[in-house]
């Protein structure tokens, strides 16, 4: 009873936290959407660059994100530059290697057919080849979305924007009546956040994949 | 060189290969080894030969998804070596086995793949999918919205033809088109093939393995050894009849006299007769008849004419008091006269009597052929291909 009064009081806070820590992760997402599809497409077809561009972007992953946003405090401040940039590498991974994949998934047999009417390599790529592949790319993209919501939520230790804020102060007062209820509420809207996004991305993916691929 | 009068005027060469040779990077041999061919405007030109010989390879470096290493391609008296491959292959219609339609597309957006890229304006591509979907037996109002995955392997080949004619190419390139499909299917999408190709006379670059489709569907046949050099380049009846070397008669392997049987057709030979007498007729002609004849049986016609039972003296002993169409056994073996002799020495190594009966489309009785026949015709193919053969060596016409 006491959590659902908690909510109520805060309800203002909690809503202006949650469009802020959508509005990051929404832009990360897009910003390493342009830049995973680019690289994929990029290297798809050759195995070094391939080879090379998952590596870079699978050790991204596995800075700590506490240590990355301290690191990136030097070059880009306080407040939301260093959260995004943070987010966008975190973000690379699951959707360039989802590209990749799903470029190299397309049967070779269709690939050839489309060559041999006559697309050229362009329109190969953006009507054959992508269309096909398009599934797995945002797959690709909605982990990454739910990878980032969680992530940034620790972007509060640099003043970032969205639910950390409300999580590092309930930890500041730890043995106090409120901090739990500080931190549940943050975490909670990390979550409700999780489900909107996917809803989304759900809808997405039926309206703009084919029905002759489903 | 002197032109015999009678011939017809040589036919238009639509695809002339030049000293094409392929060799891949990292190999020792050319996998194609300097291959002349001419290819006649309207014809099916069938490359045949077993598997590594070279022939998908030199079929696909005609529309240039494979480029060659040295060597020209002319198509239609223009040299198309090094112009735009994709200008040039929405010039060439491309058919291969996997069809390879695209899977995210509708039926009539994969069919109006080329139209599109040639940049025609949307009602004259609309018509021209239907048309083309009719063309291949394929209702344009139930199939034109569906997706690839709801059509089976053989209408996807359908669909995989009608694509590859969306253009209106003059040239058609396919890649073992009828491979992947059951023998049923294939024997009736070869066959609507065929008179397809009678409408659309197109000029056909077809790849096979399979000697049997090759006899079947080409105007001729190209064999091929390894590098893709010709071991002969010649018709279907020539190559069963006069088989240019050893490594062409293991290739038809045996019964090349049986294969040659299809080529023909039973209204082409004249059939023989058998004693037949009328449904209306008393036993006692019948009796009659059959002892004039040397036959021992008589073909019972029914009042239209068509064979309805043969009997035999026993069968008149036997039904002694009973009419003639009630008695002996029904015919079994009938072919119509569109059918090959093939078909029709199957029917009459089953049949009683060893003979098969032969009736025009009606269904009415034209005459029977046996073993005779049969043998006479084989006999004499051979005799005209053999003299054919001569006759060219002596004007010094022929390939090598």
């Amino acid at each position: 009873m006491e959590f659902l009064e908690f909510l109520g009081n805060r309800a203002d806070d909690l809503l202006e936290m949650g469009l802020a820590h959508a509005a990051i992760v929404g832009a990360a997402v897009l910003i390493a959407t342009v830049i995973g599809v680019a690289l994929g497409i990029a290297t798809y077809r050759t195995e070094r660059p391939r080879e090379f561009v998952l590596a870079i972007t699978g050790t991204f992953l596995t800075i700590p994100s506490f240590a990355l946003f301290i690191l990136l405090l030097g070059p880009l401040g306080l407040g939301w530059p260093p959260v995004l940039f943070a987010l966008v590498l975190y973000g690379l991974l699951p959707v360039v290697r989802n590209t990749i994949t799903g470029l190299r998934e397309v049967d070779p047999a269709v690939i050839e057919s489309a060559q041999g009417m006559g697309l050229n390599r362009r329109q190969r790529l953006l009507r054959i080849e992508l269309p096909l592949a398009w599934p797995v790319v945002i797959t690709g993209v909605r982990v990454t979305t739910l990878v980032l919501l969680g992530i940034a939520a620790i972007g509060a230790v640099v003043n970032g924007p969205g639910y950390g804020e409300m999580i590092f102060t309930g930890l500041a007062r730890v043995g106090t009546p409120v901090a739990v209820n500080m931190v549940l509420a943050g975490t909670l809207g990390v979550i409700v956040l999780a489900v909107l996004f996917d809803l989304i991305f759900y809808t997405v993916q039926r309206l703009t994949t084919s029905r002759g691929i489903r | 060189m002197t032109q015999t009068p009678q011939t017809a005027p040589e036919p238009e060469v639509m695809i002339r290969l030049e000293n094409l040779t392929k060799r891949f990077p990292g190999t020792q041999r050319n996998a194609v080894d300097g291959l002349t061919l001419d290819i006649h405007a309207g014809e099916i030109v069938v490359l045949v030969g077993p598997s590594g010989c070279g022939k998908t390879t030199t079929m696909k470096m005609i529309n240039r998804i494979i480029e060659p290493t040295s060597g020209r391609i002319i198509l239609g008296g223009e040299d198309v070596t090094t112009t735009n491959a994709d200008q040039l292959r929405r010039r060439i219609g491309y058919v291969i086995q996997q069809t390879g339609l695209f899977p995210h597309l509708t039926i009539g957006e994969n069919v109006a793949t080329v139209p599109k890229l040639l940049g025609w304006d949307a009602a004259r591509t609309r018509s021209r999918v239907d048309e083309l979907l009719s063309m291949v037996n394929m209702d344009p109002d139930e199939y034109r919205g569906r997706y690839p995955k709801q059509l089976s392997g053989g209408q996807q080949q359908r669909v995989g033809v009608a694509r590859a004619l969306g253009g209106d190419p003059q040239v058609m390139l396919m890649d073992e088109p009828f491979g992947a499909i059951d023998p049923i299917t294939r024997e009736r999408l070869q066959n609507e093939f065929l008179r397809l190709q009678s409408e659309v006379r197109k000029t056909i670059v077809f790849v096979t393995h399979d000697i049997d489709e090759a006899i079947k569907m080409g105007d001729r046949i190209a064999i091929l050894q390894e590098g893709s050099s010709i071991a002969q380049y010649d018709t279907p009846e020539k190559i069963l009849t006069a088989p240019a070397n050893d490594f062409v008669r293991d290739f038809i392997g045996g019964g090349a006299s049986l294969k040659r049987l299809s080529l023909s057709r039973v209204r082409d030979i004249e059939l023989a007769s058998w004693p037949t007498v009328s449904a209306a007729d008393s036993l006692e002609q019948a009796h009659r008849v059959l002892r004039e004849s040397d036959h021992s049986a008589v073909l019972v016609l029914d009042t239209e004419g068509r064979p309805a039972r043969w009997v035999g003296a026993e069968d008149l002993r036997r039904g002694a008091g009973q009419s003639l169409d009630r008695i002996g056994t029904v015919p079994q073996a009938v072919v119509e006269s569109r059918a090959t002799l093939s078909d029709a020495l199957n029917e009459l190594i089953a049949a009683r009597y060893a003979v098969t009966v032969v009736v025009d489309q009606d269904g009415r009785h034209l005459g029977v052929v046996d073993i005779e026949q049969i043998n006479e015709a084989i006999r004499s193919m051979r005799h005209s291909a053999v003299a054919e053969a001569r006759t060219e060596f002596a004007d010094g016409r022929t390939a090598p």
